[in-house]
């Protein structure tokens, strides 16, 4: 008995990771730049193909190649907040989603017009092996990837608490026009904002290439659960969008063993809507 | 066809005009008119002397979603055409050729209805071959049963068998399928506790209710019957379930992507448990190219396979020289069935469509290429099933799908890992 529910936090918590990364990047852009980024499953989408070609043609670990896709995905980022999305910021909020969700769209299909929407796996040595303790299991891959987000996410807080730069974006999000005051320049701070997220989607992509096929839709699986955990966690909270993730990511393992295997996002949704009602500021309490 | 010329005509001028800097206008066109005209007339020998050819059609979806079945169904088509005319053609007939007429029905139903119209009123049809999906099929046989020609195919929708006197189905039928898979159950235990999981809208629903309902009659115990929604990040818990059932086989009904997670979880896991992936996309060379070393052992069921007898590997062999793979469950079919038109042709002395598929209902045959299919025997009943019709077991064993069940099919035994 205590053995299925281990196992089920377990499956959680490694799923919960990948989630973390997603949504975290979801809730810096809005803690910092105030937008909605519906595209961000498609740059984890991005972020799987760079590994699957990586891997397909150089043969190129998809754990490695992290170091290209987020670097790419970086660029990427500052690109978009430099030319599409500086030009929407204003007092109205329609263009911004707007253009997200139409880069959504454009992604979405350059993606199918170019990959088609064939699945597309990438067999590494570790994708099958498990560690077994007692009569739990641990796969390598997933634990791989787990320990990678959390480390990026630790990096993150480290990076907005105690550089420069950091504390500088920080409070580009709390009060633009008095950051601008202090002489920092907000958009170069939404630059790094973006292109920071979107290296963390294109970090998700590559550490979950070993263990998910990809194909042009899989951002949206992504992505739906971002949303949920960065409404729990608080809006802007890069601490509460983390925690939620991986609350997430139990929950819905605990609901598809004790519910059904076609309610575990119930699960995770009523768990939404119980936030929401009890504390409707999100479980991190403040943007931070 | 209009568009077609000024298609040729667009490419013929630009291409001289390229050329003209080394030859002449003049010269250029005589070599590409005849080329084209070659190519439109048919550069064959003339065939005044031999018999006319008789026309057979063959629609597959060439382009859309299935292109790529249907390519290989199309190459399948051509082999076994010319594997007939090879062998001397419809002796009946004054050794007359089979014509291939090949039409793309795009993997959609609308454009499957007007090409089959198309194919039936533009050509003396004798009788027709298609389209590999039941839905396509279905579409297809009622345009056949109005224009009176005989259709014959693999799909494997029982309604092709209600209320249909030129559709003709040599291979086992929809139903026939979960009965072959709890079957193969047994093999695996003589307890068999069967856990089975599907995608929760039409298509895992429908085939896992066939499933619950013939399992008591096979003496096969359902430990585990759950819907799960497809596209999901993680099939742990899933398996997890599977893992406390008890089960010693598992029925995935799945689309590609969630059976490649289930695969490799229950691998993790380090479950031993025997898994059936049913038919259709589970049984063609892409399922391993995608799948890998995973799919080692993993069962399936087929209405056809190309091991089933010496001439099926016979033409197994040939395909796989020229498109690199093995013959799958339903171009190896479409082979076979074009020797059963054959076979009827030669009978009924006629091209006549009314004739063949007269001779094509008491088609009766248990050797040659004709008898290609499970059990080796064909003979139409009054719904044009076949009477001996069943599937086949098969397992994919070092990368390639081994026919294991039922007995008198198997050509390797079932590996029980």
């Amino acid at each position: 008995m205590w053995e299925t529910v281990a196992q089920a936090v377990i499956n959680g918590l490694l799923i919960g990771g990948i989630y973390a990364l997603v949504s975290i990047g979801v809730t810096l852009i809005f803690g910092v730049v105030k937008i909605v980024n519906f595209a961000q499953g498609e740059f984890v989408m991005i972020g799987m193909y760079i590994s699957f070609f990586l891997a397909n043609q150089f043969g190129i670990d998809p754990l490695v190649s992290l170091i290209v896709s987020m670097p790419v995905l970086f660029v990427v980022g500052v690109l978009i907040q430099h030319f599409l999305i500086r030009r929407v910021l204003g007092p109205n909020d329609m263009p911004q989603i707007f253009l997200t969700f139409a880069l959504s769209l454009l992604l979405l299909n350059l993606a199918l017009m170019l990959f088609s929407a064939n699945y597309r796996t990438v067999h590494t040595s570790y994708s099958d092996e498990a560690f077994h303790i007692g009569g739990l299991y641990i796969p390598v891959a997933k634990l791989i990837a787990f320990v990678v987000a959390m480390l990026l996410s630790g990096a993150l807080w480290v990076f907005l608490h105690t550089t420069d730069l950091g504390k500088a974006m920080r409070a580009a999000a709390q009060n633009r026009d008095v950051a601008t005051l202090m002489g920092i320049n907000p958009n170069r701070m939404f630059c790094v904002a973006l292109g920071i997220a979107l290296a963390l989607a294109g970090a998700a992509g590559s550490l979950l290439m070993p263990f998910y096929s990809a194909y042009p839709f899989v951002g949206q699986v992504f992505v739906l659960m971002a949303f949920v955990a960065v409404v729990m966690g608080t809006l802007g909270n890069v601490i509460g969008a983390l925690i939620a993730s991986l609350l997430m990511g139990v929950a819905e393992s605990l609901g598809i063993q004790y519910v059904g295997a076609d309610s575990g996002l119930i699960v995770v949704f009523a768990m939404l809507l119980l936030t929401l009602a009890f504390k409707p500021t999100g479980l991190g309490g403040k943007a931070r | 066809m209009k568009k077609d010329r000024k298609a040729s005509v667009a490419s013929t001028s630009a291409v001289s005009q390229v050329l003209t800097k080394r030859q002449g206008r003049r010269e250029f066109l005589i070599k590409t008119g005849g080329v084209l005209a070659a190519g439109a007339f048919g550069a064959v020998p003339l065939r005044g002397w031999a018999a006319d050819p008789v026309n057979i059609g063959a629609l597959y979806p060439t382009t859309g979603s299935m292109a790529q079945i249907g390519v290989g169904c199309v190459a399948a088509a051509k082999l076994a055409v010319e594997m007939v005319n090879d062998a001397g053609g419809i002796k009946s007939l004054g050794g007359a050729k089979l014509n291939l007429i090949l039409s793309d029905v795009q993997s959609d139903t609308t454009v499957t209805r007007t090409e089959t119209d198309r194919l039936i009123t533009g050509n003396k049809l004798s009788a027709i071959h298609g389209c590999y999906a039941s839905a396509l099929t279905l579409i297809a046989s009622e345009v056949a049963e109005r224009a009176k020609v005989p259709l014959i195919t693999g799909s494997s929708s029982d309604q092709l068998n209600k209320g249909r006197t030129y559709t003709f189905t040599p291979f086992a039928r929809a139903s026939q399928f979960a009965r072959a898979q709890l079957q193969m159950a047994k093999l695996v235990s003589d307890k068999p506790k069967v856990a089975v999981i599907f995608e929760n809208t039409a298509f895992g629903t429908s085939t896992s209710n066939g499933l619950r309902e013939l399992a008591p009659a096979e003496g096969v115990e359902i430990v585990m019957f759950e819907p799960y929604s497809a596209g999901f990040t993680d099939a742990s818990p899933l398996i997890n379930k599977v893992k406390s059932s008890g089960a010693n086989a598992l029925f995935s009904v799945s689309y590609l992507n969630d059976l490649i997670l289930i695969v490799r979880t229950i691998k993790q896991v380090g479950l031993n448990i025997a898994i059936n992936g049913g038919s259709g996309g589970f049984v063609i060379p892409d399922f391993y190219k995608n799948v890998g070393k995973l799919a080692e052992g993993l069962q399936g069921v087929a209405h056809w396979n190309h091991d089933m007898d010496p001439n099926c590997e016979k033409v197994n062999a040939e395909y796989k020289k020229r498109t690199g793979e093995f013959l799958f469950e339903y171009a190896g079919g479409l082979v076979a069935q074009t020797f059963m038109i054959a076979d009827a042709l030669e009978r009924a002395g006629s091209a006549d469509p009314q004739k063949v598929r007269d001779a094509l209902s008491t088609l009766d045959v248990s050797s040659g290429f004709a008898a290609m299919a499970p059990g080796g025997k064909v003979k139409f009943g009054p719904d044009g099933k076949n009477v001996y019709g069943h599937p086949v077991g098969v397992q994919w064993q070092n990368g390639d799908l081994a026919s294991v069940f039922p007995k008198e099919d198997a050509r390797a035994p079932l590996l029980k890992t």
